[in-house]
C-alpha cells in the first residue's frame, strides 16, 4: 500500500493534467481541421445589358438612354461636361487624379478608386448622397453626411467622367406609380433586411463598415445604390428586373420612411433591446416607485 | 312621517345586527362551509411593513394581466402553420402568402377592436413579469430570506423564473413573424448543439426538421396550457408556503425571531395591495396604450430563406444571446462528429451553471457559514458583505452578457468598429465582475462602520423668531427608524364568537 498509494495519485495527477492538455489539443486540432474547410468561391459579374423596351441612341451610336415603364435611365446632358471637368479637378482629382484613373498626382496606386468606365448612376449615387468628396479619404468606408455639392454638380461630375468612357448604369428616374409595395416588402426582406435591418434603420457591420439608415433617402438614390452597389453593397443587376427594384423603392419611400405604424412611439426602431430598456427601466422603475410610495405608508 | 321612517329604519339595523348585510350574508356561509374560523385567521394575517415586500406582488399582479389579456388573444389567434394569402387591413402585405398563426396576428393588430392594446398590454406585461421576479428576487438574496426554513421556497422561486422566462419564449416564437422565427432557428440550433442526442431531441422537441409546421402547434399548447398551469401551481405553493412559514421582517423595535410585527391582512394589507393591483394593471395599460412593442407587421412573415440584421430576443433572454454573441468560435470536428462548443457553452453550459448556482445558493451558503438555525429575521445586506458582493458579481455579469447582445447597437450608436466593441465586450464581461466584487465589500464595510447608515435623515424645521433670528429644529426621526408602536391593530370581529359546548360523558367535542 505504501507504494502504490503515492502511485495512484501520482497516476490520477498524470491523468488529470493530461486531460487538460489533451482538451484544448482536441479543440485546435478540430479548429485545424475546420480551418482546411474551404466554402465554394462565388464570383458576382455584371449580369449585362438590362432588358429594356426603350433604347435611345445619340449621333455616335452610344446609348444615352434606356429603360420601361418602371424606370429610365438617362444619361446626363454633355452640356454639363465642361462644368464637370472643372468641379472634378477642384473636388476629387487630389485622389482620383486628373483622368480619373485613381492615380493621384504623387503617383500612388491601388490606394483609391479608378472611376473610369463605373457608370454616371455610380458617380452620380457617391457625391449626391453626400458621402463624397469624403470627410477621411483614409476612413475604410465614407460615411454619409450634408452634401458638399448640388444634385445638378454631382451629374456634372457623372457627364464628364461618363465622357472619358461611356457605360452604363446611366442615371436613374423611377415611376413610382407602377410599383407594387406588397411585392416590395417582400423582395426586402429577401434581399436587403439581412444587413438593413427589416425596419431599415441600418446597423453596424463587422470591421468599421455600416448598412446606412434608410429613413430619408430619395428614390432615385435608392434605384442608383440597387443597381451600382457602393461600398460594401452588393450589386444587383441580373436578380432584380427593373420591375422588382422598383417594388423594393415604392417599399423603401413608403413603409420604411413613413411607416402605418399604430401603437404608440416606435422606440427608435431599435427592438426588443429599447423594449427590454423601457420595460425594466420605466415599466419595473416605476412600479417599484409605486411599491415604495405604498409600502411606506403605514 | 319621516320620524316614522327613521325609526323602521332603525328598527331594520337592529334586526340585521351590528354588521349589516354583509355580516349576515357571511353569517350564513359560515352556517354551511365553516369558513369562520379560517376566514378569522386568514385577515388576521399579520404582514410586515417594508415597501421591497411588496415587490412580489408586482409580478404576482402582472400574471393576472397576462392572464386576462392572453385569454382575450386565445379568442382570436390562430395556431396553425397552414399557409394562407394574406388579405387584411395592413396593405404592404397584401397578397402575400403567410402563416396563419402570422395572418392572425396581424388581424388582431389591424382588425379586433383593442386587439393591439391587449396584444401590447400581454408583451409589456410579461417584460414587467419576468423584471419584477428579478428585482424581488434580488431583495430575498441580499436580506437572506432564503436561509432556513425557506429554502424550498427560494428553489420554488428560481423554478419560476426558469419557467417565466421558458414561457416568455414560447409566446414571442407564436406570432412567427420574420423576428421570432429566427429565434426558433436559434433554439432548434441549440438543442442540435448537445453532444450525440442533440439531432434526436431536436426532432422529438419540434416535431420533425426545422422549419416545421408542428412548431407551432406545439409552443402553442405548451405556452397556453401546459406551461401556465405549472407556473400556476407553483405560485400557489410559493403563496401558501410563505402564508405557512409567516413574513420575515427587518430587525427593530420589539421585533423577533419569535414574533410578526406587522398590519394585519384585513383591512391594511387588503387595501393596499388592492389598490396596488389596479396601479399595476393601469401602469401596463398606459405603457401599452403609449409605447410600441413588436410591430410585427413591420417585420412581415417568417420564411426560412429570409433574415433581418441586428434581431435580438426579449430582454430576459438577452442574457444568452450575449454569451453566443462574445463567445469564441471553438468547435470540435473530427471522428466524423461536430460538437459545436460555440454554441453548447455559452447557451446551455452557462445558463445551467448560473441556475443551478441560484438554486443551490442556500446549502452552499449554510456550508460556508455552518449555519443551521432558524432566520425570520432577515439582514441587512451591508452586514453579510461577502454573500451581497457574490450576489452584486453574478448580478454584474449577468448584466454585461444582457450588454453584450446589443454589441451591433452599440457600435452603430457610437460609430466604431463592431470587432472592437465584441472584444471590448468580452473583457469586461469577464472583468467588471472581478472588479465589482471587492468594492461592493468595501461599500459594505464602510457602510458598517458608519454609525447611523441606511437611516433616513429627517428634515430641519427653519422657524424665524419675532427678533428675526433664524432656528432650525430637527424633527423626529421616522417611524421604521425608531421602532414601532407594538399595539397590535385590532381587527373588525364580523362572526360573534359562540360559547363552546360543554363536554358530557365521554363524548369529545373538537372544534371544526
Amino acid at each position: 500500500m505504501g507504494l502504490t498509494t503515492p502511485l495512484m495519485k501520482r497516476l490520477a495527477r498524470t491523468i488529470v493534467a493530461g486531460m487538460f492538455v489533451a482538451a484544448p489539443g482536441a479543440l485546435f486540432v478540430g479548429a485545424a481541421h475546420a480551418a482546411n474547410y474551404n466554402p465554394t468561391e462565388t464570383s458576382r459579374r455584371n449580369a449585362g445589358t438590362p432588358n429594356s423596351s426603350i433604347v435611345v441612341k445619340n449621333k455616335s451610336g452610344t446609348v444615352i438612354e434606356y429603360g420601361n415603364q418602371y424606370i429610365t435611365y438617362s444619361a446626363p446632358s454633355p452640356k454639363l461636361d465642361g462644368l464637370g471637368e472643372a468641379l472634378f479637378m477642384e473636388n476629387c482629382a487630389s485622389c482620383h487624379g486628373t483622368q480619373a484613373d485613381g492615380v493621384p498626382a504623387n503617383g500612388t496606386t491601388g490606394a483609391y478608386p479608378d472611376l473610369v468606365g463605373l457608370g454616371p448612376a455610380t458617380i452620380d449615387f457617391w457625391v449626391v448622397s453626400g458621402r463624397m468628396p469624403s470627410a477621411n479619404p483614409r476612413a475604410i468606408e465614407a460615411s454619409r453626411r450634408l452634401p458638399r455639392l448640388t444634385p445638378n454638380q454631382a451629374l456634372a461630375i457623372a457627364a464628364w467622367v461618363n465622357s472619358l468612357a461611356p457605360s452604363i448604369p446611366l442615371v436613374p428616374t423611377p415611376h413610382l406609380a407602377n410599383a407594387n409595395v406588397s411585392d416590395g416588402a417582400a423582395l426586402f426582406a429577401l434581399n436587403c433586411a439581412s444587413c438593413h435591418t427589416i425596419e431599415g434603420d441600418g446597423d453596424a457591420l463587422a470591421s468599421s463598415t455600416f448598412s446606412p439608415s434608410l429613413r430619408n433617402i430619395p428614390a432615385f438614390q435608392v434605384v442608383e445604390a440597387i443597381r451600382t452597389g457602393p461600398a460594401n453593397m452588393p450589386r444587383f443587376t441580373g436578380n432584380l428586373s427593373d420591375q422588382q427594384v422598383l417594388d423594393v423603392t415604392k417599399y423603401v419611400t413608403t413603409e420604411i420612411q413613413h411607416p402605418n405604424n399604430p401603437g404608440g412611439f416606435g422606440l427608435g426602431g431599435l427592438g426588443p433591446v429599447a423594449e427590454g430598456f423601457v420595460g425594466l427601466l420605466l415599466g419595473v422603475g416605476v412600479l417599484v416607485l409605486v411599491c415604495y410610495w405604498i409600502g411606506e405608508r403605514s | 312621517m319621516s320620524e316614522i321612517t327613521a325609526t323602521n329604519k332603525r328598527a331594520r339595523r337592529k334586526a340585521e345586527g351590528r354588521y349589516g348585510k354583509v355580516g349576515k350574508a357571511l353569517n350564513e356561509l359560515d352556517d354551511r362551509l365553516g369558513v369562520a374560523k379560517g376566514g378569522r385567521t386568514f385577515m388576521d394575517k399579520i404582514f410586515p411593513d417594508h415597501w421591497s415586500f411588496m415587490l412580489g406582488e408586482i409580478v404576482l399582479y402582472s400574471f393576472v394581466i397576462l392572464m386576462v389579456t392572453g385569454v382575450f388573444l386565445t379568442f382570436y389567434f390562430i395556431p396553425s402553420s397552414a399557409i394562407v394569402t394574406y388579405h387584411g387591413a395592413y396593405l404592404p402585405l397584401d397578397g402575400q402568402k403567410v402563416t396563419q398563426a402570422f395572418s392572425s396576428t396581424v388581424n388582431i393588430s389591424f382588425a379586433v377592436r383593442g386587439g393591439l392594446l391587449m396584444r401590447q398590454m400581454h408583451h409589456w406585461a410579461c417584460d414587467i413579469f419576468v423584471g419584477a421576479m428579478v428585482v424581488h428576487m434580488a431583495r430575498v438574496f441580499f436580506t437572506g430570506a432564503f436561509r432556513k426554513p425557506r429554502e424550498l421556497n427560494w428553489n420554488i422561486g428560481v423554478t419560476l423564473l426558469t419557467l417565466a422566462i421558458t414561457n416568455g419564449f414560447l409566446g414571442y416564437s407564436l406570432p412567427d413573424d420574420l423576428v421570432s422565427g429566427t429565434g426558433i432557428r436559434i433554439a432548434y440550433s441549440i438543442v442540435l448543439s448537445i453532444p450525440f442526442v442533440g439531432t434526436y431531441l431536436a426532432f422529438f422537441i419540434f416535431g420533425g426538421n426545422f422549419p416545421g409546421t408542428s412548431t407551432i402547434p406545439r409552443f402553442y399548447i405548451l405556452h397556453c396550457l401546459i406551461v401556465p398551469l405549472i407556473i400556476i401551481g407553483l405560485v400557489g405553493a410559493h403563496l401558501f408556503l410563505l402564508v405557512r412559514q409567516k413574513h420575515t421582517q427587518f430587525p427593530g423595535e420589539g421585533r423577533t425571531e419569535k414574533n410578526v410585527v406587522g398590519s394585519p391582512m384585513f383591512p391594511v394589507f387588503m387595501a393596499k395591495t388592492t389598490g396596488f393591483l389596479f396601479i399595476v394593471g393601469g401602469f401596463t395599460a398606459l405603457l401599452s396604450a403609449f409605447a410600441q412593442i413588436n410591430p410585427i407587421w413591420q417585420f412581415g412573415p417568417y420564411d426560412a430563406s429570409r433574415i433581418s440584421y441586428a434581431v435580438q430576443p426579449d430582454w430576459y433572454m438577452g442574457f444568452l444571446d450575449g454569451a453566443l454573441r462574445i463567445w469564441p468560435s471553438w468547435s470540435f470536428h473530427s471522428f466524423g462528429h461536430t460538437i459545436p462548443f460555440e454554441v453548447l457553452v455559452p447557451a446551455l453550459i452557462l445558463p445551467g451553471i448560473i441556475f443551478t448556482l441560484a438554486a443551490a445558493w442556500p446549502i452552499i451558503e449554510r456550508l460556508y457559514t455552518k449555519d443551521n438555525e432558524i432566520h425570520h429575521l432577515l439582514d441587512r445586506p451591508s452586514d453579510r458583505p461577502k454573500r451581497t458582493a457574490a450576489g452584486v458579481s453574478v448580478l454584474a455579469f449577468v448584466t454585461m452578457l444582457f450588454i453584450a447582445s446589443s454589441t451591433d447597437v452599440i457600435a452603430n450608436f457610437f460609430h466604431i468598429s463592431l470587432n472592437t466593441v465584441l472584444w471590448l465586450m468580452r473583457v469586461t464581461t469577464i472583468l467588471v465582475p472581478i472588479i465589482v466584487y471587492p468594492i461592493t465589500y468595501k461599500i459594505c464595510k464602510e457602510m458598517q462602520a458608519v454609525h447611523g447608515a441606511g437611516k433616513r435623515k429627517t428634515p430641519n424645521i427653519v422657524s424665524r423668531t419675532v427678533e428675526g433670528e433664524y432656528v432650525a429644529t430637527p424633527t423626529p426621526a421616522y417611524q421604521d427608524d425608531r421602532g414601532h408602536d407594538l399595539e397590535a391593530t385590532a381587527v373588525p370581529t364580523f362572526i360573534e364568537v359562540e360559547p363552546e359546548e360543554p363536554n358530557e360523558g365521554g363524548v369529545r367535542t373538537v372544534d371544526r
